[in-house]
């Protein structure tokens, strides 16, 4: 299961004249959010405070009509369902989503007085409850359609490139790009470090899951306890784990030199790593080992009978056969360090996660959400990117 | 030539099979027989050394199969399992030339192969070649299955139980299929079943097993006069014996010239067998049948009195 199809009821019937209540109460909250909540809020710089605006004020009658329009039109054409009007409707989402940094230009032209350089606009409430239900359409949609999870994936990636277009080009006042602005270097750096971080503790625990679910096939007795082992270990907390590793890494880096020449240390990258790594074992090892015991004994059996030895075996039929469970547990195991990882900027590793708790000792949102906000991303596409590849490598196209 | 003798096979305390001596000469087509857990399939997987047996020997070809590398025998041995054992990730034709692959065939020669197979096994080639096992119907992917275990053209074929997972539609379209294969292949073939019909319609030599051991072997035709005992009786059919051996009989068996008296209405072709013969008079209510060669010309004719007469002969033969 992807996170994009979590939400997904498994039998779905074409029926026209029913009306999808889904997407209808969809498109009711999105209204309803964006005529009550705040749209955006605006401060004169870093420090004051914001005021917030309606939908009204911030994006002026045009604007606001051209929204409620959009967003009824998802209501309309969901009360009578059919495939025509599924395909109009990925098309509205799609606008939609597409035209939310140019309301927010339209919003710094109304609201910001050039008079004031620092004064800098936020996203409200509103903007992120149609952003999030917006998603939430997408998901509906391409389950109707019966898309693969490729077509909205890039879809959204052609929705994003139109957002980070509109943020470098008109959109200097946005709060996000001035937090971005003062420290674009340190943000391409974290991005870096961040994902070092997760493809290190990844790629070994893919080895090492590997490894170890193999021996535990062979030996029956291992199994037992290296689950307990590895339960144990996803049951502490990340800081706990984290604080742990302090005093026996500073305890080897000063007493074992090589260590500390390759750079161990209490704090920093070598205990993130070793904790990335305990967590990211158990999904690993256990996606590995379910993988390679569920794979059809009749055909191991054929395989043996046909004559292909014990390395053709396994290399020709089993781990083939295995590859999409196993790519599920790489992406589960990702998915969780990428979230992880930032928790290791506490104890100096750094990443995206260093504005995370910067921002949260400044009281400074914005600079929060452009630490969360790329590990969100990240997350998604990395999800959606080893899902849709477990999916192409399912056997001969069965699902 | 397969031989085995005094064979046993113990799985810790438990012994599978015990004891068991038979010989299947080469070309010919042996049916092991019995219901569950009776160690028919374990006798056929210690033939390919799936299972290494216990005690005793079993011979290949003059020679003991401890000899031969396991690997190496099985490739020349064909093996055809239940559930087919097709690999789901592999098209239809990467999956018939598993083992020429196996055995370092050049790819023109195993595309050859493979392509020879299909036709032979009533796969067209445009339509199969490319589709993936989930895409193919039960009998199709049986028919797959003995084609990827005719590949290397082994002398010997092993089946364990092949068609029963099919309907029964498909269960005889197969078996008649595998019989006229047989015929042109002359394969030594040994046949697991539980289905006594499927047996008696296939084997030369019929093996019936039971708690491990044989209870009775023999040609189809011997077992249906004499049954061992009441076990191999009711394998048989118990009351519907009878039509079983008729079943295995051809009407040109037990014709007789043509009488004096005037044809029979009913008239049946001479490749018949005497069980659909006598389904045949009990429908036209007559005791007499006119046999036909194939171009509907009597050649003869077919008396109920007759074949009951050399029923009791053949049961007196048998005794002595």
């Amino acid at each position: 299961m992807s996170l994009l199809d979590a939400l997904s009821t498994p039998r779905l019937r074409w029926d026209g004249r029913h009306p999808n209540t889904v997407l209808v109460s969809l498109s009711l909250i999105m209204l309803a959010a964006f005529w009550s909540l705040d749209v955006v809020s605006m401060a004169p710089n870093r420090i004051v405070q914001g005021t917030s605006y309606g939908a009204l004020e911030a994006l002026g009658w045009p604007g606001a009509l051209l929204a409620t329009l959009l967003l009824s039109f998802i209501g309309i054409l969901a009360w009578q369902p059919s495939p025509r009007h599924y395909r109009a409707l990925l098309a509205a989402v799609m606008t939609l989503m597409a035209l939310m940094p140019v309301g927010l230009i339209a919003s710094s032209y109304l609201l910001i007085d050039p008079e004031l350089p620092q004064a800098r606009l936020g996203l409200g409430a509103a903007y992120w409850v149609v952003l999030f239900v917006l998603l939430l359409c997408l998901i509906e949609i391409r389950l109707r359609l019966k898309l693969t999870r490729l077509w909205p994936t890039l879809l959204l990636c052609g929705v994003a490139l139109v957002w980070w277009l509109c943020a470098t080009l008109w959109l200097d006042s946005l709060a996000l790009v001035q937090e971005f602005k003062a420290r674009d270097r340190q943000f391409l750096r974290a991005i870096g470090q961040h994902v070092t971080l997760v493809g290190a503790a990844v790629s070994i625990s893919v080895v090492v899951g590997l490894v170890l679910a193999m021996l535990m096939r062979r030996y029956a007795r291992l199994q037992k306890s290296a689950f307990a082992v590895l339960n144990f270990l996803q049951t502490i907390p990340s800081l706990a784990l984290f604080g742990l590793l302090l005093a026996p890494l500073a305890w080897l880096a000063a007493n074992v030199p090589l260590l500390g020449q390759l750079g161990v240390s209490g704090i920093g990258t070598t205990p993130a790593l070793i904790a990335l790594i305990a967590y990211s074992l158990l999904p690993m090892v256990r996606n590995t080992y379910i993988a390679l015991e569920e794979v059809s004994p009749d055909t191991l059996e054929a395989a043996k009978g046909m004559g292909m030895r014990a390395g053709q075996r396994f290399w020709q039929v089993r781990l083939p056969l295995a590859l999409p469970v196993l790519l599920e547990g790489v992406r589960i195991t990702t998915v969780q360090a990428i979230g992880l990882t930032a928790v290791a900027a506490l104890i100096g590793a750094g990443g995206l996660g260093t504005f995370i708790f910067q921002g949260l000792g400044q009281a400074a949102m914005d600079m929060v959400l452009l630490g969360a906000l790329p590990i969100l991303m990240l997350a998604l596409v990395v999800d959606a990117g080893l899902g849709a590849l477990a999916e192409a490598l399912r056997p001969g196209g069965t699902r | 030539m397969i031989e085995l003798s005094h064979v046993s096979k113990r799985f810790g305390e438990e012994t599978a099979v015990d004891d068991i001596s038979l010989r299947v000469p080469k070309g010919k087509f042996c049916a092991l027989v019995g219901t569950s857990g009776c160690g028919k399939s374990t006798t056929l997987r210690m033939i390919n050394r799936l299972i290494e047996h216990s005690e005793g020997d079993i011979i290949l070809d003059g020679q003991a199969i401890e000899v031969y590398d396991p690997v190496k025998l099985r490739r020349r041995i064909g093996y055809v399992i239940q559930h087919t054992g097709l690999f789901p990730h592999w098209n239809v034709a990467r999956n018939i030339g598993l083992v020429p692959r196996l055995l370092k065939w050049s790819a023109a020669d195993v595309q050859g192969r493979v392509e020879e197979l299909m036709d032979l096994l009533g796969l067209p080639v445009g339509e199969f070649a490319h589709k993936y096992p989930h895409q193919l119907s039960g009998g199709q992917a049986q028919r797959v299955g003995v084609a990827r275990a005719l590949a290397a053209d082994p002398d010997i074929l092993l089946m364990d139980e092949p068609f029963g997972a099919l309907d029964p539609i498909t269960r005889e379209k197969l078996q008649d299929e595998l019989a006229k294969l047989q015929a042109r292949l002359h394969k030594t073939v040994v046949f697991v079943t539980h289905d006594m019909d499927e047996a008696l319609k296939l084997a030369d030599h019929l093996v019936v097993m039971r708690e491990g051991r044989i209870v009775q072997q023999g040609s189809p035709l011997a077992l249906l006069q004499q049954p061992a005992d009441s076990f191999v009786e009711s394998l048989l059919g118990g009351l519907e014996r009878g039509l079983k051996q008729a079943a295995l009989t051809r009407v040109k068996d037990h014709m007789t010239s043509m009488g004096p008296t005037l044809p029979a209405q009913s008239r049946i072709p001479a490749d018949f067998s005497l069980r659909q013969a006598l389904s045949m008079m009990l429908r036209d209510h007559s005791d007499r049948l006119t046999v036909v060669d194939q171009h509907d010309v009597p050649i003869g004719e077919l008396s109920l009195r007759r074949i009951i007469k050399e029923a009791q002969l053949d049961k007196g033969s048998a005794r002595e």
